[in-house]
């Protein structure tokens, strides 16, 4: 069953700063759509939009999940998350108090995820075989790829339908960033996701993606309708290429 | 000289005992102060209306004091969560929590206080139960079960309390909810909610332990203060958030304060109890057990 998301006329911003003006995009069902852009341009705002942390000033936001559609604006968090949309914040926000194996039974707090923790967290284990290994650890002792590794599991652990993901290269070597983006596509396929991925870093967040919104000051500047449109495009190659 | 040593081993024993009451006492600030990150001095004065319950059932209806407040336990369990709720909206929601928060409790703390003085007066109150009075004679030492029937009672509950929180959903978002509110929320957990229970399930333990303490000596109304600091010393000292560490840390007083009352005469025992906080957080600043 496919789940899909659709974004339109979005304003949204903190206090009197409006930082998105009438952004619309779409994330179709079973794409992994790239949000880029360098920062402050509205990216973990428009991610925090979607996911109730921010309320938007207008427009909507509408999840197509399983068949039904739901309006998220106006739904706290915890509501959004229990329909079965992820959300790995930027920082990866992990409990680092917990332990790793701690961190991943609470992703699985939603009702709907409970029934299928033994298999989810199998599942994890395979794809992120150190987890395993430090299963009793502290997550907050661990290092930065460690914790990205854990906070993309622990999303996983609600077995959700769709999954947002800010950031994932933040804070990380690059050969960690392309070991991360290589994992996001190991886990969509594996879980039959659709994926709204944030990302600065263009090269890599291209690699994976079907298609990708180029965000500037705030509104849309240029969709992608695939990976060589977003490859081929000026602005990028001035943005992100300083060609 | 075996006069010593007999000495030494009833000390030692009615200290661990003794441990076993201060755990029932700290474990409610172990989780509103150590898990929520909740301030909560009034615990003591929830203890009071836990002693007050089961001196009701026991002298009014003739029912065991643990029991009565067993019976009581659902009230409690709501009253945690009225208060936890009036304390969101009053200050936490607006984040002001701090120092205002602070005075709120120090508030329910006099008004419990005063509506029990008003209730039932000042005179020191007691309870009958056929274990109070008797004790077990094992050779070496004697086990008062006055003490004994509390401590069992007591580590029932921490272990209860510890399974539940390390094994059920709703206990795993309890540990979680002060590392990060928000990242709860991504678990589809309402931290709110989570909060309000276990901010009732702190109340909840105040109950028993004021059964306990009205088992171990009588009880006025104002008797509760006696204990907010040696509560907060026991939570510290076993690290924030730790179970296993606040027993310890409570057995460790229950019987450091045993001996040095036994030696050095009842009223070195608060300062070798603190001396005890204030080294151990100086080798150790997270606690015996802190994470």
């Amino acid at each position: 069953m496919a789940s899909s998301l659709t974004v339109a006329n979005l304003d949204a911003g903190y206090g009197a700063v409006r930082v998105l003006e009438d952004v619309s995009l779409r994330v179709g069902a079973g794409e992994t759509v790239a949000l880029l852009g360098t920062n402050g341009n509205g990216k973990s705002t428009l991610m925090k939009s979607v996911m109730g942390i921010v309320r938007p000033s207008a427009g909507s936001i509408a999840a197509e999940i399983d068949g039904t559609t739901y309006e998220l604006v106006g739904r706290s968090t915890e509501d959004i998350v229990d329909l079965g949309i992820a959300f790995v914040p930027e920082g990866r926000r992990l409990f680092p108090k917990l332990t790793v194996s701690e961190n991943l039974l609470l992703g699985a707090f939603r009702p709907t995820a409970r029934t299928s923790i033994a298999r989810n967290m199998d599942f994890c284990f395979e794809t992120f075989p150190r987890l395993k290994e430090r299963a009793r650890q502290l997550a907050g002792s661990m290092s930065g790829g460690e914790q990205q590794m854990l906070a993309l599991a622990r999303a996983l652990m609600s077995a959700p339908r769709m999954l947002l993901i800010d950031e994932p290269s933040v804070g990380l070597a690059p050969l960690l960033v392309s070991r991360t983006i290589d994992k996001i596509k190991e886990l969509k396929t594996g879980y039959d996701l659709t994926v709204l991925m944030a990302e600065q870093n263009f090269t890599q967040a291209i690699r994976i993606a079907d298609r990708g919104y180029v965000i500037v000051h705030g509104r849309i500047a240029f969709a992608g309708e695939s990976a060589e449109a977003l490859n081929n495009n000026d602005m990028i190659r001035e943005f992100y290429l300083g060609a | 000289m075996s006069a010593s040593l007999d000495l030494l081993i009833n000390a030692l024993v009615s200290g661990l005992l003794l441990g076993g009451f201060y755990a029932a006492v700290s474990i409610g600030i172990a989780i509103a102060f150590g898990m929520l990150d909740i301030v909560n001095i009034a615990h003591p004065a929830f203890i009071l209306l836990g002693s007050y319950v089961a001196f009701i059932g026991n002298s009014v209806f003739g029912i065991d004091p643990i029991l009565a407040t067993l019976i009581a336990l659902p009230a409690f369990y709501a009253l945690g969560m009225l208060a936890y709720q009036v304390y969101y909206v009053a200050f936490e929601r607006r984040d002001d929590q701090s120092l205002r928060g602070l005075s709120f409790f120090f508030g329910l703390l006099f008004i419990t206080e005063v509506t029990l003085v008003l209730t039932f007066g000042v005179d020191y109150r007691l309870v009958k139960a056929s274990y109070i009075g008797p004790s077990l004679n094992l050779g070496l030492f004697d086990l008062p079960l006055r003490l004994l029937v509390p401590f069992l009672v007591s580590m029932a509950m921490v272990v209860g309390l510890q399974l539940f929180l390390s094994h059920t959903f709703v206990g795993r978002a309890i540990q979680a909810v002060a590392q990060d509110q928000q990242a709860l929320r991504l678990m589809a957990a309402n931290p709110i909610k989570i909060k309000r229970i276990a901010f009732g399930l702190s109340i909840g333990t105040a109950a028993l332990a004021g059964a306990f303490l009205i088992i171990i000596q009588p009880v006025e109304p104002s008797i509760g203060r006696e204990y907010i600091g040696r509560v907060f010393a026991i939570c510290v000292l076993g690290g924030l958030g730790s179970f296993p560490g606040m027993v310890i840390a409570a057995i460790t007083l229950g019987v450091a304060e045993s001996l040095t009352a036994t030696f050095l005469g009842p009223s070195w025992a608060p300062a070798v109890a603190f001396g005890i906080l204030l080294v151990t957080l100086a080798v150790r600043p997270s606690g015996i057990l802190g994470r």
